[in-house]
């Protein structure tokens, strides 16, 4: 296991994102802690840590939906805290990011959706947008779904369009907010295969948060814990389970007390009863 | 007694943070109108549902304004014997005063809640924020159109407002009381000026707009994306609207005929 290693010039190059002594807190509560992490290029990452600990927030860092207090996050190179708004704009089209709910617009039908991004950046005619966007609906499966409503579809089946929406302009890295959540097993199964596909076919660099262990370990190249606004641990999924520290076996096992409480923080249980 | 103090400093400063926000918000969302055909087209769709659909609930109450207006000018008119006057009165009543205000609590109880509603569900659903990630300005392509056709459809809704109220007038007056259609018609013609009349109530529509739309997109784009937070926002919207078009309207009396 690897905690905050000093990277070499080798590993440098070969990360998409390097995030360094990343402060980010909300109110009083630290999110994040002097937080030191890597994402190798062309590979899957999956960030993995209890909930409430701020992984989507992570996400959000990355795409420059908010500004951290303090550090760098090198995007391919470049420091996202420092892009201005149209800067910004531009860096994003070359990041896809699937969000928890799908966030699909609920006035446009299945095909207009993913057709949305296209039609926002591009000068396409209409007969290519046609073609790209059946293409992109058939690798996730929905090609026979493009006159749907989102409203109509189901749970896996929106994660899905969602997935080719994100896809549709051909990203160089896509940002997965806990795919998994709430998904029965075949869909769960489905995105899985996905992720991993996509990632693959298209030469992606992708990074996925999830608290669903078994899910994430068994798809992802290299995987990265946190607690307490800091890397605990990282690696290759075998390097994880071969892990000693107790925080790490913790998470992995789902052992329910340990180095992360049970308890919320509270005064003595007996006091509290008896005054 | 220092809590106090502290929490009418930090409620100050919330409130002047918001003010700043929503400044830099409308800054950039009356700006960030895209001025070409795709543009366009999300305009004329935000007029259509902003102004077509306020239509009806403007023109049957603008009607039955203006019919109350001329029974209530003729019961008090006809004692001094110069019930031809209820024309004059109907008209400058809606025209100067309640065409505008009338219009503009209307506008927001229905299209200023219902865009509060519409703008706080998409961030509460993460479709401003998907859109955000696909290098798409929520700001310029949702915030925008709808903030326009707001601006736009106001005056042009409380002109339809007071237009109808005096039909609704001539409706009571003339073809119930029996009040001379001549006199109804020379009477309104003679007393109502154009510039200090219809150009000052139009002028009234068109802050009312600014002011209905502005709060009705911004409480949306800055509600707590939960149920919760956008019931609380649709009321702020109403609430809001209300109290600034009931007080801008007596600042903007006193400017123009005080």
């Amino acid at each position: 296991m690897i905690i905050d290693r000093p990277m070499d010039r080798d590993k440098l190059l070969d990360s998409y994102i390097k995030i360094t002594g990343l402060n980010f807190a909300r109110g009083h509560r630290a999110i994040f802690n002097g937080a030191n992490l890597n994402i190798p290029r062309g590979k899957v990452t999956a960030i993995m840590g209890p909930s409430g600990i701020g992984k989507t927030t992570l996400l959000r860092l990355i795409g420059g939906q908010i500004k951290p207090d303090s550090g760098e996050i090198l995007l391919n190179g470049r420091d996202v805290t420092k892009f201005k708004r149209r800067e910004l704009f531009d860096a994003r089209k070359k990041i896809g990011m699937l969000f928890q709910s799908g966030a699909l617009f609920t006035d446009l039908s299945v095909y207009e959706n993913v057709a949305f991004p296209l039609r926002a950046h591009t000068k396409l005619p209409e007969d290519m947008i046609r073609d790209i966007v059946l293409m992109k609906l058939h690798a996730v499966g929905l090609r026979g779904a493009r006159d749907l409503m989102p409203s109509e579809l189901s749970g896996g089946m929106t994660r899905r369009v969602a997935l080719a929406r994100t896809i549709a302009l051909d990203p160089e890295l896509i940002l997965y907010d806990e795919p998994f959540a709430g998904q029965d097993p075949i869909a769960m199964g489905v995105l899985v295969q996905l992720i991993r596909l996509l990632n693959d076919a298209l030469g992606l660099t992708s990074v996925l948060v999830s608290h669903d262990i078994t899910e994430s370990l068994s798809i992802c190249d290299h995987a990265i814990i946190i607690a307490d606004g800091q890397v605990i641990g990282e690696g290759a999924p075998s390097e994880l389970r071969k892990s000693e520290s107790p925080l790490v076996k913790q998470f992995l096992n789902g052992l329910p007390d340990g180095p992360v409480p049970f308890h919320f923080p509270a005064t003595n249980y007996r006091t509290d009863l008896l005054g | 007694m220092v809590d106090f103090f502290i929490k009418v400093g930090r409620s100050g400063l919330e409130y002047s943070s918001a003010l700043g926000r929503s400044g830099l918000f409308l800054f950039h969302s009356v700006f960030g109108l895209m001025l070409n055909l795709k543009g366009l087209r999300l305009l004329v769709h935000q007029l259509y549902k902003v102004g077509v659909l306020s239509l009806v609930i403007i023109v049957v109450s603008g009607l039955f304004i203006g019919m109350v207006l001329a029974l209530q000018g003729y019961s008090i008119l006809v004692d001094y014997g110069s019930e031809q006057a209820v024309g004059q009165m109907v008209a400058l009543t809606l025209v100067r005063e309640l065409g505008p205000v009338v219009a503009a609590l209307l506008f927001a109880g229905r299209a200023g809640s219902a865009l509060t509603a519409e703008i706080g569900l998409m961030k509460a659903t993460e479709q401003l924020s998907s859109m955000e990630m696909m290098g798409v300005d929520p700001l310029k392509r949702v915030i925008a159109p709808r903030l326009w056709a707001g601006f736009i459809t106001m005056p042009i809704l409380a002109a339809i407002f007071s237009a109808v109220g005096v039909f609704g007038g001539l409706l009571v007056g003339v073809d119930w009381l029996g009040v001379y259609e001549g006199s109804f018609w020379a009477n309104m013609q003679s007393s109502v000026d154009f510039k200090e009349d219809v150009l000052n109530g139009m002028i009234k529509s068109i802050v009312f707009g600014v002011v209905c739309s502005w709060i009705a997109v911004f409480q949306g784009y800055d509600s707590e994306p939960t149920s919760e937070g956008i019931s609380i926002a649709t009321t702020k919207t109403v609430v809001y609207s209300s109290l600034s078009v009931l007080g801008l309207d007596f600042l903007l009396t006193a400017v123009m005929f005080g």
